[in-house]
């Protein structure tokens, strides 16, 4: 994504020496950068996921007596909303090759599909969630049920801050076209999305799939 | 170095960068591979052919395989020496996953064995 | 409307706190009132509030530290005098419920708005200049961690006179911080300042990590690194890793706070036990982010202070790392007595002792680095060979600790709190002095006074031994920590010896403000002219005192390690500095109020959320992501400075380094 008219990063006005031989080049231009340290904040993220689930895990059998995962959890709106996540982060995946070749409509677009399939994601797990609660599953319930709708809703509400962010891009992009740190924050959101699917892997499989197991 | 070369060096994580594929083959066969794993996990949740406690294994194998689906064809991570910081990061950040989850289990498993309490006798609720 | 808040939240009925806040408004007030008669506020604002430069930020940082020591400080001195009075018959003067706040106050504030802050700030300081570059990588990013630190030591300091503080300690475990036990505001309070200021370190981490990693001079590859840039980088990763999982602990407990959960409940299939294991896995990292930046601090002291290059610079390397990676796998040792059982608890005390071998490899190699040096006895000297006696008794009551037989004995006796500040002030607070007065020069152009500066130190050697020794004493012969009352009259004397050893650390820190004073008063006297008053082997030392705000006019070639060193040595020889560079005009960041707006917004969504006050909490999300947006939407990022002026203050370098440059070959 480095371009040759690109600014280097902040302040870098050494011409020479571009290969020292022994390790260096000088700083990174912000291209590198930018998205590099937006990688480390997911991985921040992957471990606060994991804490979830370390938490998660403990807590499953501490039912108080309250609902189990088997009578809870609908594994055919887990499908649905498992295909719905997995094809968002495909067709964002097209969005960041259509904004590569600055093509606005199919940018734009391919952005509303991918907010709409997140859209659709969370409205069922909105469903799910309001479902349960007016069962009298809701997380006050039992230990299991906190776990739960913890885990799963940190991931919801990613995924709506996921929502919000595509809005803002698509407005930024819509207002400054595609400037190369609008298109940095194109990539950083196309990791966070990508990132957010892979938690979700782990979700369904341990939280939906193996809890749900006889 | 060419600016080429220069390039190459250092790759940002999620950019693409392989030269065998192209970049919407990349995803399409990302998203098919994707799609399999995930049917055949349902599928295997749902079967009694395989062996009881050998489910919940085949189904971890098959979501490290989707994350790893996603890391290679939607994040573009790979092995290549343009990558390693990108690597690097994602092997600290697995290796801390790891420590919090399995050490988390391994303890809180021990504590609840040698610890458990009965609901009635942990109701310390003050009387109001 | 205003949820739980009442004019009842202000301690009319408590004289202490409440005297205590006005006097403290009144400071406030008085010096506000101070700077803006004598015009500074503009000047303020430019130059530090809303400034992108790391060097300014790391400045802030420091200056919140020491305020929050004095605060934390205080909350010490009350205790011991507590506990030297209320022995026997006599009650002290702080009720149980008062003294609780007190103890849990201080470890919250010297944790994480003393140290932290502390550390970070001289990272933030010195990182970018001994890497040879000219900022962090996120420099506006840098400027929002620091506001969002000083929002979370705001709210804590807020308690005091509205409402009250969290009596369970710094770490807060359940069941007694549960909703049940602790009804008030005092641990929600707690909760919120650290969630905010959370969330401005793992920013902090982000930023550094990528700096060391992705932007460096040239030539400066991973092993001619200055020693105390790798313990940085260290220290960052671990914040990176650790601090999201503070962040689930601390949410959990708040989601049970006020929705009613059951993590951690006593009811409900909750399990107090997890909230332990998750804040340990949290808390044992926590303690090397703070020590690994002061082994590094102490590096650069070493080397520069005896004449010689570090000694066993790779293994010093391998130390670090391998501190790094191991501090993740001993979390346990913090609660052996939990109930684990012994395989568990033989292997994370196993795990436990093996952690302490990098740091005597450490030990080696800056006793190695002084011998056959020529060493000068300055001041952060003192604190290396202070910090080398006091650590290493420390670190071995640290060991023993590690033993679960003996850790069923003094857990939570004085004996661990004796071990624990051991190594926190010989360790990172003596690091912190001896930085603070070796980095003092670069960053405002004169040193500090030298004698004031030794006295400053035996103050700090002499106060931590007379107030800690004793408590390793009784911590065997029973006491437990964070008594409100002392039950057996023949401990008195050794608290009262105690006291007296609080007293004298209470003078270095009084010492240590008239240093400053007097140093400031005095600076014609003491000027660094030329940017090197150490004799440094480092890059911030290749330029003037203080730098300007881009550091560097041209990025420095780094040749080897030791960059300023070698091309020190190879001026000095040929008795000419290298060829004038090519000046290009430097693109900078500009200035932001990004982050204070946002850390406003923050603590009025932090302080509604504790008083239960909805609408205002909604209020201030909805105003930290419009700052956010409005942020994201600027055109201009950076400013340009004309390449005359970099030239003229290049020049103006040269000039001055070629004056010092026939000094020393004069009398090489």
């Amino acid at each position: 994504m480095t371009t040759a008219s690109e600014a280097p990063a902040i302040g870098l006005t050494h011409g020479g020496s571009e290969d020292t031989g022994l390790g260096h080049r000088g700083p990174e231009s912000k291209s590198i950068v930018v998205p590099y340290g937006f990688w480390l904040f997911v991985l921040s993220d992957m471990v606060l996921f994991s804490a979830l689930f370390a938490s998660y895990a403990t807590l499953a059998h501490a039912t108080d007596g309250g609902p189990i995962s088997n009578q809870l959890f609908d594994r055919n709106l887990v499908a649905i909303e498992t295909i719905a996540l997995l094809v968002s982060s495909f067709v964002c995946g097209l969005a960041m090759i259509a904004a590569k070749r600055a093509n606005m409509i199919w940018t734009q677009g391919w952005l509303l599909v991918t907010g709409l399939l997140g859209f659709v994601f969370l409205s069922i797990e909105l469903f799910e969630f309001a479902k349960m609660i007016g069962e009298g599953a809701g997380p006050q319930r039992s230990a299991f049920l906190s776990a739960f709708f913890t885990l799963v809703g940190c991931h919801g509400a990613h995924v709506t801050c996921g929502l919000l962010w595509i809005g803002t891009m698509m407005a930024q992009i819509w207002a400054k076209g595609f400037q190369p740190h609008i298109m940095r924050r194109l990539l950083c959101l196309s990791v966070f999305w990508h990132a957010l699917d892979i938690i979700w892997v782990a979700i369904f499989t341990i939280v939906y799939l193996i809890g749900t197991l006889p | 170095m060419t600016e080429r070369e220069t390039e190459l060096l250092n790759v940002p994580p999620g950019a693409p960068h392989s030269n065998i594929l192209s970049e919407t083959g990349s995803y399409i066969i990302g998203l098919a591979l994707a799609l399999i794993l995930t049917g055949v996990s349902f599928w295997v949740a749902s079967t009694s052919v395989l062996w009881g406690p050998g489910v919940a294994v085949g189904l971890v194998v098959l979501a490290i395989a989707q994350m790893g689906v996603h890391l290679v064809f939607f994040l573009h991570i790979t092995s290549g020496p343009d990558n390693t910081n990108n690597v690097l990061a994602l092997a600290f950040g697995v290796l801390i996953v790891f420590l919090v989850m399995i050490g988390t289990i391994w303890i809180m498993a021990h504590m609840n064995a040698n610890m458990g309490m009965s609901p009635e006798l942990t109701n310390l609720q003050m009387q109001h | 409307m205003f949820g739980k808040l009442t004019w009842s939240a202000i301690p009319f009925d408590q004289p202490i706190p409440l005297i205590t806040s006005i006097v403290m408004l009144l400071v406030i007030a008085a010096v506000a009132v101070w700077v803006w008669r004598n015009g500074w506020w503009p000047h303020i604002w430019n130059e530090y509030i809303t400034s992108t430069d790391h060097k300014h930020i790391g400045i802030m940082y420091i200056v919140l530290a020491l305020v929050m020591l004095v605060r934390g400080f205080a909350d010490a001195i009350m205790m011991r005098a507590q506990q030297s009075l209320a022995v026997g018959a006599s009650q002290g003067y702080l009720p149980p419920e008062h003294y609780n706040q007190i103890f849990s106050a201080h470890g919250t504030i010297m944790i994480f708005f003393m140290a932290m802050p502390i550390v970070i700030g001289m990272m933030n300081f010195v990182v970018p200049l001994q890497l040879g570059v000219r900022d962090v990588a996120f420099p506006t990013m840098n400027n929002v961690s620091f506001w969002l630190t000083a929002s979370g030591a705001l709210l804590v300091n807020v308690s005091l006179f509205v409402g009250e503080f969290a009596r369970t300690g710094w770490l807060g475990f359940p069941p007694l911080s549960e909703k049940a036990f602790s009804p008030g505001v005092g641990v929600d309070y707690y909760l919120v300042a650290l969630q905010i200021s959370g969330v401005g370190t793992v920013l902090t981490a982000v930023n550094f990590v990528t700096t060391i990693l992705k932007t460096r001079a040239p030539g400066m590859s991973y092993l001619r690194m200055p020693v105390f840039c790798w313990t940085a980088l260290a220290s960052n990763l671990i914040m990176l890793a650790a601090f999201p999982v503070l962040t689930v602990a601390l949410a959990e407990l708040m989601l049970d706070r006020y929705l009613g959960f059951h993590f951690f409940t006593n009811d409900g299939g909750g399990n107090s036990m997890l909230y332990m294991n998750l804040i340990w896995v949290w808390g044992h990292p926590e303690v090397y982010i703070l020590v690994l930046p002061a082994f590094g601090i102490y590096s650069e002291v070493a080397s520069t202070f005896s004449g010689k290059p570090l000694f066993g610079y790779r293994s010093m390397v391998f130390a670090t790392l391998a501190i790094c990676i191991i501090s993740y796998m001993v979390w346990l040792h913090h609660f052996f007595t939990m109930g684990a059982g012994a395989d568990i608890n033989a292997v994370f005390g196993i795990a436990s002792m093996i952690i302490g071998i990098p740091t005597g490899v450490k030990i080696y190699n800056w006793l190695f680095t002084m011998y056959g040096g020529r060493v000068r006895f300055t001041v952060p000297m003192y604190y290396l060979i202070g910090f080398m006696l006091t650590f290493v008794v420390g670190g071995l009551t640290g060991v023993l600790l590690a033993i679960p037989p003996v850790d069923f004995v003094v857990h939570n006796s004085l004996f661990l709190v004796a071990h624990f500040h051991q190594v926190i002030i010989g360790g990172v607070v003596f690091a912190v002095m001896a930085g603070y007065t070796y980095w003092f020069p670069k960053a405002f152009g004169f040193t500090l006074d030298e004698r004031l500066g030794k006295a400053v130190f035996w103050c700090w050697f002499i106060g931590f031994h007379l107030a800690f020794m004793p408590l390793y004493v009784l911590g065997f012969w029973g006491a437990t920590r964070r008594m409100q009352h002392i039950p057996d009259p023949t401990w008195q004397p050794w608290l009262n010896v105690a006291f007296v050893g609080a007293v004298i650390i209470g003078l270095g820190i009084v010492l240590t403000v008239v240093q400053l004073l007097y140093s400031i008063k005095t600076r014609d006297q003491r000027r660094d002219v030329t940017g090197d008053p150490w004799d440094g082997r480092t890059l911030e030392w290749l330029t003037l005192s203080p730098p300007p705000h881009y550091n560097f006019a041209v990025l420095p070639d780094v040749h080897g390690e030791e960059a300023y060193w070698t091309r020190k040595q190879t001026a000095i020889k040929q008795d000419q500095l290298i060829e004038e560079p090519d000046y290009q005009p430097i693109e900078m960041p500009v200035n932001s109020p990004t982050g204070i707006i946002v850390a406003f917004f923050a603590s009025l969504c932090g302080f509604a959320i504790i008083w239960y006050i909805w609408w205002l909490a909604i209020l201030g999300l909805i105003g930290a992501f419009a700052v956010f947006v409005w942020y994201a939407w600027r055109d201009e990022h950076e400013h340009i400075i004309p390449v005359e002026e970099v030239r003229a203050n290049a020049r103006e370098r040269r000039r001055i380094r070629m004056e010092h440059l026939h000094e020393l070959s004069q009398s090489t």
